[in-house]
């Protein structure tokens, strides 16, 4: 178990250290200057030169990486402050802390993606397995024709409908808008409602076809005839037997999902205008800010490679063939 | 031993239930919907068997030999599969019985045994647990009794410190062992009727016999009957007391092993046998497959259905055609062949007797 | 001043530059009526004490109270004024600093240069070489403090400092006498290692008196001290970076909290004293702002009006291009719009250096369609067509409209054929560079289709928006012509016509993409930008604007960018303040 988690975890920081060089080296593959941007009217080379230094872009593109990279351990000093360790630095746009702005965002994210995803996986899961156990019936078909017709819905095209149709005209549920649940429980539930919901049509379908098709498959399976020919009812079999082998394809994808809704839900912030990583991300690649970029980058492809490990541990709870090691 | 007569005199289909068999197969046809038609997976089989003995089933992939016990078992989907005829076990009619009735036998009165004991075995769950669910399902024991009994049953089909392996995982169970487990699990109720479809198909030959003798052994010891179901004739000639050769869905010979090991009659088993490596044999000798591929279930040739691959089609005589009319099993020893009896000892004696060496 | 990056990223505009401008804004659904004659002859006054005395007219039926919610697309990149810029943040900061000037918006849409912090727009003497200010009584500070001429010359002072990169630099530089960033040599470290500028350059007799020397006469100064840019400061409470989280309030309301990227909450300062402001009100007891709300986003929800929204505005959201028809289709939206024009005029530069042939480019400019560029931006919601150098927001706009690009807003493809043949380069091959956004695309289709009817063998170049800029202001580009914008940064064409057409400002990333560089034309550039007198240096800028137009077309005007802004139902005092390019936020009340 130790083993594996170690071995995991300097797997993890090399897929974390290419992914930052990656975004590095590509951010300055693009022809912008992010000092160009800052520097105001009549811009000139000696007001570019300050501005390069402040935001620390004024040496090999190398060594700035290697300061960038080290300063996430040790801190750093900056023009505007010292920053402790993890220092991401200061945001090129509007000087915050990288690591204070993204804790701060990062609220949102989680309850958005928590609060769907909870919903999604239940309820898919559900749906899946009831089409599976009526398989052939007009349950299956109602089940599959919807998951089918859902699951090739989007984001941006179902929520802008759904907001219309519930906020604007009928005004039965509340604009999205975050609120932090420490400070109003139940506008920070109104106000997460629908985005919950929409993420949850299009997730839940997904996973409805997911549970349904792998349970059926895992039905086919020769243990599971073994399970009848020794006399346990359907329900059983079904429940025991077909179950905990049909959870490894979902843990899998969701495991995926939420590593990567927490890491950002770029398209489902956007569209409804929440204050998450996501939308931190889209900005701040628009802004060419460059320490933002990296911090979302690295922060959430952290959750990305985190729940890789954890679906990992999960097949090894699940299936007592796999050995963490 | 088993009811299956030599005489050939003997009527057939008799009353079943007069047989006082105790597992009686009856005009069994199973047909299965598919999108390209009906398959006529079993299509009309009789077959009895005696508490006891051993019935073994040859035949090739698609004969219809694992549909028929699955049949038996209830295990096919019923929504799809079209079951006639009749199956009575110990006098119970198992064809259209419910799924509860169903239920409380399987794994109780009769149980399986599988080809493959990594497949058929859950990968999630420890192999005690496998062996004591469905006894404490049957008998209503509890859970520490199931425990001890699952031991107890490892012990007995040979697993090596069984106190403790019975908290490992199939996976970390040898193959031999885990039929060995599969055994123990099928055995766990004293079931009355095993059916074992080609349990030793999977392993490697030393172990093959060790789980042969086991079978026999426990046998002896619980008294049930058995249906083995094999390809391989070696196999059967070991464990079986009489044979059920099956093709295209249909029995074409039957008789005791000594009957149709050392004179089969149907051009199929003459097949058979020379497809098979003798340990006695040349090693120049070349062995001598079956021409031609199994008979479509979905469209099964008409008459005799092995015609389209048999070397004797031409031989017969008497106005009855290979390709029009359908051979009729004679009860007990017997093959559906249009032969004469003499054609068919002159043509094995002949033709086929040297080629086995 | 810079670029206006119109349409980056798919978004619209993206850094609206603080900017005058004349009349126009107007609440009302058409806003802009188009060129009536005050508008041509656009005019600001500067304001006397009496002007500039408060408290400022009530605004009709107006009541205190109510919470305010704003949405708005981009978070403010800065609160302290020294780092401003963009528009989005002077709306704002209008709320919370105050500045020695600014600009007062009379009922009529007439607009004044009034004293802000100062009794009135300035006291000039030694020909406009010499400014006194002196300031109200009454002014405080959120704490309560008074604001004194020390807080005023350290607001200047601190904008020599290295730390302030992104603000305007207009006055530092005219008190030094310097162009570029030489300035900064003359107080390297701002005032913070004790050192101040010299009484010859910054005076402060007594606490309330402030006297700015220029070594040359700097008529436009009344309107340079209005920009957000050169806001009070408090000396006391400088924090130097950190000033830009947490600016000392001096206008009617402070900031509660600020959520960069998230939130903002401004609540009611006490310590302002309404008598001492002659333009701003306090109306709502608190603004909360919401960021990161798009353009279409606030589009939907205000045209919705739906409960929440009923309170809800945006200080300077613009109607999305996409959503501009259904805006003004629909009367109960239309009714809660504004339309105004943005600072900017959208023209086509020539590339002077490739296009040497004058007959070549007036073919061009004849031959483009004025009204397929305002179409790609929504319709007259979104522009209007236009001809000349100075929008109708500048002082010494004429409304001249030489090449006829809104009387025959299709353009003259007959008349272009023609005078391509004459020049002899029927055929010739033409280059056009352009951003990659849909409005741009939409454009260039139309622009190659009147071009190849013209004789041209049209080459698009579509460039990536970001780079856009980058590209087009490299001075050895290889395109033929390409769109650019161009604002005025307060609305005298003195921030229009020298830094785009002055031939001296030729290098790479200026903002003359023409390379235009007429001697003849430097020269009166720099004659007019000595005249004292505002009115006549106005004329001047718009003959000469107009002329080098008509001889020598380095670029051709098209359109004049405008917006439509949208409000909920219960929001009132709802105006359009083309200074800060929107919704005047002091105006705005919550109706019960």
């Amino acid at each position: 178990m130790l083993r594996f988690f170690s071995r995991r975890l300097a797997g993890a920081i090399v897929i974390l250290l290419v992914i930052s060089a990656v975004t590095f080296f590509l951010f300055y593959a693009v022809p912008r200057d992010p000092a160009m941007l800052a520097c105001g009217k009549n811009c000139t080379p000696d007001a570019l030169e300050v501005i390069r230094k402040n935001m620390g872009i004024d040496k090999p593109i190398p060594v700035q990486y290697w300061e960038f990279m080290s300063g996430i351990v040790t801190g750093r000093d900056f023009a505007q402050g010292a920053c402790p360790a993890p220092c991401f630095g200061y945001s090129f746009a509007n000087s915050d802390p990288v690591w204070d702005t993204i804790l701060d965002r990062f609220p949102t994210t989680v309850s958005l993606s928590i609060g769907g995803a909870v919903v999604f996986l239940f309820i898919g899961l559900g749906a899946g397995m009831i089409a599976a156990w009526k398989r052939g019936t007009l349950a299956d078909k109602v089940f599959s024709t919807a998951s089918l017709v859902l699951s090739s819905m989007q984001i941006y095209f179902v929520g802008p409908l759904v907001m219309a149709l519930f906020v604007f005209n009928l005004g039965l549920l509340d604009q999205p808008k975050y609120v932090p649940l420490s400070e109003d429980p139940a506008a920070w539930f109104m106000g997460l409602l629908i985005p919950w919901l929409v993420i949850q049509i299009i997730f839940t379908a997904n996973y409805t076809r997911l549970a349904r098709s792998s349970m059926i498959e895992q039905l086919a399976e020769d243990h599971v005839r073994t399970a009848r020919a020794k006399g346990m009812s359907g329900k059983f079999v079904f429940f025991r037997y077909a179950w905990r082998g049909s959870l490894i394809p979902i843990v899998t994808i969701f495991g995926v999902d939420l590593g990567s809704l927490l890491g950002g839900a770029m398209i489902t912030e956007w569209t409804f205008s929440l204050p998450g990583l996501g939308k931190l991300a889209v900005e701040s690649v628009q802004k060419t800010d460059l320490p933002m970029v990296m911090g979302v980058m690295l922060f959430s492809a952290t959750f990305i490679v985190l729940f890789n490990v954890l679906v990992d541990a999960a097949y090894a709870f699940i299936d007592p063939r796999v050995r963490l090691a | 031993m088993t009811t299956l007569t030599k005489e050939a005199d003997v009527p057939a289909p008799r009353d079943a239930g007069a047989s006082g068999a105790f597992l009686s197969v009856r005009d069994l046809y199973v047909h299965f919907d598919t999108e390209g038609g009906t398959v006529k997976a079993v299509d009309g089989l009789s077959f009895d068997l005696e508490r006891g003995s051993t019935l073994g089933i040859v035949g090739e992939s698609g004969s219809g030999k694992s549909v028929t016990n699955l049949s038996i078992l209830g295990l096919h989907n019923p929504k799809k599969t079209d079951v006639s005829g009749q199956i009575l076990l110990d006098g119970q009619e198992l064809t259209g019985a419910r799924e509860k009735t169903l239920e409380s036998l399987r794994g109780n009165k009769m149980a399986m045994i599988f080809q493959d004991p990594l497949t058929a075995l859950s990968p999630y769950y420890t192999v005690g647990r496998q062996i004591s669910e469905p006894y404490r399902k049957h008998t209503g024991a509890s859970k520490r009794d199931a425990h001890l009994r699952a031991i107890e049953m490892l012990d007995k089909v040979g697993i090596p410190n069984a106190k403790l392996r019975v908290n490992d995982y199939p996976h970390q169970f040898s193959g031999g062992m885990r039929q060995r487990a599969m055994i123990a699990m099928a055995l766990v109720c004293n079931p009355d009727l095993l059916i074992a479809d080609e349990p030793t198909t999977a392993l490697d030959v030393t172990v093959q016999a060790q789980i042969l003798d086991l079978l026999k052994d426990l046998q002896q010891e619980f008294g049930s009957a058995i249906i083995f179901i094999t390809h391989d004739l070696g196999v059967i000639a070991n464990v079986a007391d009489d044979i059920l050769v099956m093709y295209g869905g249909r029995a074409v010979e039957r008789g005791s092993v000594e009957e149709v090991l050392r004179s089969p009659q149907h051009p199929y088993a003459w097949g058979l046998l020379t497809s098979m490596p003798r340990l006695s044999s040349d090693v120049n000798e070349e062995l001598v497959p079956i021409k031609g591929t199994p008979p479509s279930l979905l469209a099964p040739p008409p008459g005799c259905p092995f015609h389209p691959r048999c070397d004797y089609v031409d031989q017969v005589a008497g106005g009855k055609s290979c390709s029009g009319d359908r051979p009729m099993l004679p009860a007990g020893r017997g093959a559906a062949c249009h032969l004469t009896a003499e054609q068919k000892q002159t043509f094995f004696i002949e033709q086929i007797k040297p080629r086995l060496g | 001043m810079r670029t206006a990056r119109v349409s980056v990223v798919g978004l619209a505009a993206s850094a609206l530059i603080l900017t005058g401008c004349s009349s126009g804004g107007g609440g009302g659904d058409e806003g802009v009526s188009k060129d009536d004659a005050a508008k041509q002859q656009v005019k600001y006054e500067f304001g006397d004490e009496q002007a500039s005395t408060g408290p400022a007219e009530e605004v009709k039926g107006a009541k205190k109270g109510g919470v305010l919610t704003v949405y708005q697309r981009d978070s403010f990149a800065h609160l302290d004024p020294a780092q401003m810029y963009v528009s989005d943040e002077g709306s704002m900061s209008t709320l919370i600093h105050r500045r020695l000037t600014t600009y007062k918006r009379d009922n009529s849409g007439k607009y004044t240069v009034v004293g802000d912090l100062a009794k009135d727009s300035g006291q000039s003497s030694n020909g406009d070489r010499t400014w006194k200010y002196e300031l109200k009584d009454g002014v405080k500070w959120e704490d309560g403090s008074p604001i004194t001429s020390k807080d005023i010359r350290h607001t200047f002072e601190r904008q020599f400092a290295p730390f302030v990169s992104e603000g305007p630099v207009f006055i530092q530089q005219w008190l030094a006498g310097k162009s570029g960033t030489g300035y900064r040599k003359m107080l390297p470290d701002g005032p913070y290692k004790g050192k101040h500028l010299p009484d010859k350059v910054l005076e402060t007799p007594n606490d309330k008196t402030i006297v700015f020397h220029f070594k040359s006469p700097q008529p436009d100064l009344p309107y340079a001290l209005g920009m957000a840019g050169y806001a009070a400061v408090q000396e006391k409470g400088d924090t130097k970076e950190k000033y830009d989280k947490k600016p000392v309030a001096s206008g009617p309301y402070k900031v509660a909290s600020f959520k960069s990227g998230k939130s903002m909450k401004l609540v009611r300062n006490d310590n302002w004293d309404p008598k001492t402001d002659a333009v701003r009100h306090a109306y709502p007891d608190s603004h909360d702002i919401q960021f990161g709300v798009s353009y279409e986003a606030s589009t939907k929800r205000l045209s919705s009006d739906s409960a929440e929204n009923k309170t809800a505005v945006s200080y300077s959201n613009q109607v999305d291009a996409s959503s501009m028809q259904e805006v003004r289709s629909n009367p109960d939206v239309k009714k809660r719009s504004l339309a105004g024009y943005q600072p900017y005029v959208g023209k086509i530069s020539f590339n002077m250096d490739r296009l040497k042939d004058k007959k070549v480019r007036e073919a061009i400019a004849y031959a483009l369609p004025a009204k397929s560029l305002m179409q790609a931006f929504g319709g007259s919601g979104g522009g209007e067509l236009g001809g000349s150098y100075l929008s109708p927001t500048v002082a010494g706009h004429t409304g001249a409209d030489p090449y006829g690009k809104a009387k025959k807003p299709l353009g003259d493809v007959k008349k272009a054929k023609k005078i391509l043949k004459e020049s002899g380069k029927s055929g010739m091959k033409l280059t056009f560079a352009f951003q990659n956004s849909p409005e741009w695309q939409e454009f260039s289709i139309a622009a190659k289709d009147n071009l190849s009817k013209a004789g041209f063998d049209v080459q698009l170049k579509d460039i990536v928006s970001d780079t856009y800029y980058d590209q087009i202001g490299k001075t050895k580009n290889k395109y033929d012509m390409y769109h650019s914008s161009w604002g005025a940064d307060w609305p005298s064409a003195s921030t229009v016509i020298p830094p785009t057409l002055d031939g001296r400002q030729v290098q790479d990333g200026a903002s003359n993409y023409s390379h235009y560089n007429n001697p003849q034309m430097n020269k009166e550039m720099d004659r007019i930008s000595k005249i004292t007198d505002a009115d006549a240096a106005a004329k001047e800028w718009g003959k000469l604007a107009d002329s080098i137009l008509k001889e020598d077309l380095p670029d051709i005007p098209l359109m004049y960018y405008k917006q439509i802004q949208l409000h909920g139902s219960k929001v009132g005092g709802v105006v359009l303040n083309d200074v800060i390019s929107g919704i005047d936020p002091t105006q705005l009340y919550v109706k019960k």
